[in-house]
């Protein structure tokens, strides 16, 4: 429970003032929230009865009956009493409120300050991290790991604390009221707390039982719904509805179960504080029987059990949370710890203003980690260079290592051996993100953002004006379509708008490059979504706009292929073939047969035609 | 797409009494558990009174009869109340979890048997998604909403009932004046039970949003970092959980001020009894023990009172659910079976079985095969959209292949969506064998097509279990003769546990192509009157697509099949090739018939030609 205490202490870094001010309004609330029943016991004892002339006056009675005006005051203005009262409930009353309050700034501020952080950090751990991690457990951590995180500093360090106090401060208290009494009051309380731990330790499997049995029910809705054209096409309704009878009946048993177990612990755990009401009752009663005690001071203490008992009963519970918090913080910490992307040492010259787009590639080698080094995707020392302005295309099977290249050049993975210069700068040293900002990329599986469609646009270029937005959109021959939308380039995209067809969304991301206007254009199988004869008009646009830029082109399509300056043809890793349309479509090989395809086509429809 | 539906327009002003009266209804379905929960309920509140006048009798005998007090009784007393109590409430729980969960249990029954039989078009506007969240946490937090809020409202009426009555009869003059801080009381307890209940949805609401924005931020981290976006975009995810932390905040503060604010009151009236009590006491006119019990049963009014407000406002929020649940429960399917179809079926004597006895006959005595289809003037158009056909005939004969090719959106799916009856024309006739189809049993005829759609569906389950699905009293050697015929014995045979393996969620652990090969063994081992592909060849690799290619023979021998296909090899086997393009049929004929046309299906087989060739070379590698 040490290390527990000690992971939650350290994520309070930055708010631990504020935890100091709310548990110091606690304090005072509770000291003042105990005055009430003194008064009470004082008007009761020496304003509307007599004390028993055996029991002395504790001392905090007889303050509080100074306080009041003394006895022969109070008797005639019994008034005070309900003043006195209300005055100390409002008062502590505004503590407790700041208490929460505080105590909320704190516990919302230490989930947003994570929930940041990670944030943050998902955004710059390298593309390694993300290409083996799972996205629904990344967005577990981030959210209800925090939540469970908050909801334990918003409410359960408070009553920790409250628990504390009433430990170090009430029990004091109630000691310096009447000794035996005090006892009396703390008898049961450890057994309540104690009791409370180990039964909500023991029961949380049925918990979680209730949980995977939910959990079973709403994958088989799932799967009826999603479904439920085939369960149509084979008329099986009975069959699912039997299907579903079992979970549907599997939920509720474990779920009545679970209510049984909550039944015995809420009857129980009442059986013992009112045993312990009991107690003090009788006990003080026999004293009061006795002379010993008086009738105030007993109802005092009845008082005090009432505010006392309801923390101390919820205890037991919350320490069994305490271990829940600190897997949930552990599994925010274990992203936490991982390095995020480096960046070369600073000192180094700073890099111009804009690539002029001369690319070097020197024997570049690449496989990912832990996979052989003739694996798919790997690179097994590939060298060519492109001049500012010139097109290349690459072409290659899939797997071959074409989409690696464009990663490496994005510094988005690191080569395991050669280089990229980019205009005779080694690209290990210059800064990732200014890399990436002279590059205009395109991918296959294009992601957009759930953004107005102007936005996703904007996104390659913030501060583009809304021409410019819309002629990059022409260029990409999305422009028509976007205005076909009910709303226009306000159409949202995603959940809450519209979802857009794989041809769409890679001529977006192709108008959202163009608005970026780099000095570098890549495009990774950019086209495949789009048909012939829009690739051919956007090709064309691209050419008229794209001005000097240098441009990698990863394309299967003759029509690509035959506008690019030169071509390179990738095989496992390597580069098999290098030239222009018109050397490569002489030579034996990947292009020649693509090219031949055309003339393959016209005596195919000759044979079918004759046969 | 459905706007957010406002907050505020989910918390309805009133309490709709028809929606509850309707849901209450169904939990007076388990009136054996209704009514000792009632029972126990007041017994609980009878109890808590209890404590209070036992502490009173208590301290009056002490003050009175010293240490000559009957103790035992004291204690006999006490510890039966206890005993009693701790039992009543063991009893609440348990009932209240009973009631709730089965209520729970059978609604969301209902709603699933109902989900079953609604038409398609219900499915298009409503996503999967959503309706799960129906049939879970709405069924659920009805149910709960109903049986807690039931015990908490009859316990909280019959407690603040005992309290006021014992207070009135204790004294009636002071009682009226503690009494008279209930409705403050209840006041404020509305008011901020319903502010918090506003502010904690608020919360849900941004928190909803910050997942999806987690959601996004990790599917597009290669996009945020090839667009340098990683500043902006925490910067975008900061408004956000600055918004969540500015609605956490509130909410704590509502609930900081509520809970002392109520307490104020408590002690408002418990200082009420000290006072005039007091008096009262001081000059003999009250014993000492009531005016403890009044100061005690003064703080008291608070925990009824707040339940109440809690539970009446839970019930508020609970609402939209209920109308949602409740409503899908009254929707009636739009395409069922008509009562002169019931009627017949029967009058013909035979539960409408998926198999039919092989009299020949169908369960409404009408032949069991099906020979012509035609569409007779059919016209369809989805919801309150354009029409997507107009005006369409077609006849097809018994055993015929049938091809329809043409650009998306041109009607294809539709067509075949109508021959399964999944949706009916809006104008115009389907007739099967003369007789319009409208007049057949539904169930007859969805039992008599095999579909195989584009995105392969399989269920949980073994492989074995996924091919029976197409007719459950299959022999297991029948469902591996079927595999076999479609080619997907094969790779079956080669995993780890052949038909016995697990398939994963929706087919996962397998591949596309593979999941496809299953779902045709699952339509062949139908064997079906009508045999239907749905673009079923157009997200398989190619090695799949050759597999699949060679049983499709087996397949169309002896069924009538209407295929809607990309690939060429598919296409080329039809006996007749129907190109749709807006609603109507452009160009029908034989493949080389088309050919020779030089039309839309020359441009449309060439370039697909162009499209499957070039995907070949890439799929081979180069010398």
């Amino acid at each position: 429970m040490y290390s527990q205490a000690r992971i939650i202490w350290s994520i309070m870094r930055g708010h631990r003032m504020r935890y100091g001010m709310a548990l110091a309004c606690l304090v005072v609330a509770t000291v003042i929230n105990f005055g009430g029943p003194l008064v009470g016991s004082a008007a009761i004892d020496h304003a509307v009865a007599s004390p028993p002339a055996g029991a002395a006056t504790p001392r905090l009675v007889a303050i509080a009956l100074r306080a009041l005006g003394g006895a022969s005051n109070l008797r005639a203005r019994l008034w005070l009493a309900p003043v006195a009262m209300v005055v100390l409930s409002v008062a502590g009353g505004l503590f407790s409120y700041l208490k929460g309050w505080q105590a909320s700034l704190a516990s919302d501020g230490i989930a947003r300050r994570l929930k940041e952080q990670l944030y943050d950090h998902l955004n710059h751990l390298p593309a390694g991290y993300h290409d083996a991690a799972d996205t629904g457990d990344l967005v577990q951590r981030c959210t209800s790991d925090v939540e469970t995180a908050r909801q334990f500093l918003a409410t359960q360090v408070m009553e920790i604390g409250n628990a504390g106090i009433l430990a170090c401060a009430a029990f004091p208290l109630l000691l310096a009221l009447d000794a035996p009494m005090a006892l009396v009051s703390f008898a049961l309380i450890l057994p309540i707390v104690a009791y409370g731990y180990f039964y909500f330790r023991k029961v949380q499997h049925v918990f979680k039982g209730v949980d995977e049995a939910e959990g079973a029910l709403t994958a088989v809705i799932q799967e009826n719904l999603a479904g439920i054209r085939v369960v149509r096409a084979f008329a099986r309704q009975d069959f699912e509805r039997a299907k579903f009878a079992g979970p549907n009946a599997a939920y509720r048993d474990r779920s009545v179960r679970m209510l049984r177990l909550m039944s015995w612990y809420w009857s129980i755990s009442d059986l013992v504080a009112l045993s312990q009401l009991g107690l003090v009752l009788l006990v003080g009663a026999n004293r009061v029987a006795q002379g010993r005690l008086s009738v105030g001071v007993l109802f005092a203490f009845l008082a005090y059990l009432g505010i006392m008992l309801w923390p101390v009963r919820q205890m037991g519970r919350i320490l069994t949370d305490l271990g829940k918090t600190s897997v949930a913080l552990n599994r925010i910490r274990e992203i936490l710890a991982v390095a995020r992307e480096d960046d070369p040492p600073s000192g180094d010259t700073a890099p111009p203003a804009r690539l002029t787009g001369a690319i070097e590639v020197r024997n570049l080698k690449f496989h990912h980690a832990g996979m052989p080094a003739g694996s798919s995707g790997a690179l097994d020392g590939i060298s060519f260079s492109v001049a500012p302005g010139e097109t290349l295309a690459i072409l290659g099977p899939s797997g071959s290592g074409k989409s690696t290249l464009i990663h490496l050049l994005l510094r988005l993975y690191d080569p395991s051996g050669g280089a990229i210069e980019l205009d005779g700068r080694g690209l290990s040293t210059l800064p990732r993100k200014w890399v990436r900002s002279q590059i205009g990329v395109v991918m296959q599986e294009p992601f957009l953002f759930s953004k107005s469609l102007r936005d996703n646009l904007r996104l390659g270029r913030g501060d583009a004006p809304d021409h410019e937005i819309e002629n990059a959109a022409r260029a990409a021959g999305i422009h028509e379509t976007i205005l076909g939308f009910d709303q226009g380039y306000d159409t949202l995209v995603g959940e809450r708008g519209i979802t857009l067809s794989g041809g769409q969304r890679q001529r977006m991301a192709i108008a959202r490059a163009v608005l970026k206007h780099p000095p570098l254009l890549v495009l990774d199988d950019a086209m495949s979504a789009i048909d012939g004869e829009t690739e051919v008009l956007i090709l064309d646009a691209l050419k008229e706009r794209r001005g000097r830029a240098t441009t990698l082109v990863i394309a299967h399509r003759l029509s690509t292929l035959a506008r690019a300056d030169r071509v390179i043809v990738l095989d496992r890793g390597r580069i098999i073939q290098s030239g222009t349309h018109a050397e490569l479509a002489g030579r034996p090989g990947l292009y020649r047969r693509l090219w031949e395809i055309q003339t393959r086509i016209e005596t195919d429809l000759g044979r079918d035609l004759a046969g | 797409m459905a706007a957010e539906p406002q907050l505020q327009d989910e918390f309805k002003a009133r309490l709709d009494a028809g929606l509850w009266g309707r849901v209450f209804r169904r939990a007076l379905r388990l009136k054996s558990l209704l009514i000792p929960l009632f029972v126990t309920a007041v017994m609980v509140a009878v109890c808590d009174a209890g404590f209070a006048l036992t502490t009173r009798w208590v301290i009056d005998g002490v003050v009175a009869r010293g240490a000559g007090a009957p103790f035992a009784s004291y204690i006999a007393v006490y510890c039966g109340l206890t005993l009693t109590l701790c039992s009543c409430i063991w009893v609440f729980i348990d009932l209240a979890g009973k009631i709730s969960n089965r209520m729970a249990h059978d609604i969301r029954r209902d709603c699933f048997d109902r989900l079953q039989d609604l038409e398609f078009a219900f499915f298009d506007t409503r996503p999967v998604g959503w309706l799960i969240t129906r049939l879970t946490s709405d069924c659920d937090r009805l149910s709960r909403v109903i049986a807690w809020g039931f015990l908490d409202i009859t316990w909280g009426l019959s407690y603040v009932t005992m309290i006021a009555a014992t207070l009135l009869i204790m004294n009636w003059r002071l009682g009226l004046i503690v009494v008279g801080i209930v409705p403050p009381l209840a006041a404020v307890s509305k008011y901020f039970q319903r502010k918090m209940l506003l502010s904690s949805r608020e919360i849900r609401k941004f928190n909803s949003q910050i997942t999806a924005g987690f959601n996004e931020a990790i599917q597009g981290v290669r996009t945020t970092k090839t667009l340098t976006r990683e500043f902006e975009n925490l910067g975008e995810f900061a408004q956000l959980s600055g918004r969540m932390f500015d609605a956490s905040v509130l909410n704590a503060r509502q609930n900081a001020v509520y809970y002392p604010l109520v307490m104020t009151l408590g002690s408002l009236a418990a200082g009420l009894a000290l006072w005039r009590g007091g008096h009262l006491t001081s000059v003999g006119a009250m014993s000492i023990g009531t005016l403890v019990a009044f100061i005690n049963f003064a703080g008291q009014f608070f925990y009824p009172i707040n339940q109440l407000a809690l539970r009446l406002t839970e019930m508020q929020g609970a609402q939209a659910a209920g109308e949602r649940v409740m409503g899908l429960l009254a929707t009636e399917p739009a395409i069922r079976d008509s009562e002169a179809v019931l009627e017949r079926v029967r009058a013909f004597g035979r539960p409408a079985g998926p198999t039919p006895p092989a009299a020949g006959l169908a369960p409404d005595g009408l032949p069991d095969a099906i020979g012509a289809i035609e569409f007779r003037n059919v016209t369809f158009r989805y919801a309150s959209g354009p029409p997507v056909l107009s005006g369409f005939n077609l006849c097809v004969g018994a055993g015929e292949t049938i091809a329809l090719v043409g650009a998306s959106g041109g009607g294809k799916s539709t067509i075949i969506s109508l021959v399964c009856r999944f949706y009916e024309p809006t104008g115009g006739q389907i007739l099967f064998d003369g007789t319009d189809y409208r007049e057949r049993p539904l169930g007859w005829l969805q039992s008599r097509l095999g579909i195989v759609l584009q995105t392969p569906h399989l269920f949980r389950g073994t492989v074995r279990e996924n091919i029976r699905y197409g007719r459950l009293d299959a022999t297991d050697a029948e469902i591996e003769a079927a595999a076999r015929l479609v080619n997907a014995d094969g790779f079956i045979s080669r995993m780890d546990h052949g038909y016995e393996s697990q398939v994963g969620e929706g087919g996962n652990r397998l591949s596309t192509g593979q999941r496809q090969l299953i779902s045709f063994a699952r339509a062949l081992l139908a064997n079906p009157r009508i045999f239907i592909m749905d673009e079923a060849t157009s997200s398989i690799d190619t090695e799949a697509e050759q597999l699949i290619q060679s049983g499709l023979e087996s397949i169309f021998r002896g069924r009538t099949s209407f295929v809607v296909a990309h690939r060429l090899s598919t296409i080329r086997r039809a006996d007749r090739i129907l190109v749709v393009g807006h609603g109507r049929i452009e160009e029908s004929g034989t493949h080389e018939e088309l050919l020779k046309r030089g039309g839309r299906y020359h441009s449309l087989y060439t370039s697909q030609f162009r499209r499957e060739q070039e995907d070949a070379a890439l799929a081979k590698r180069p010398e």
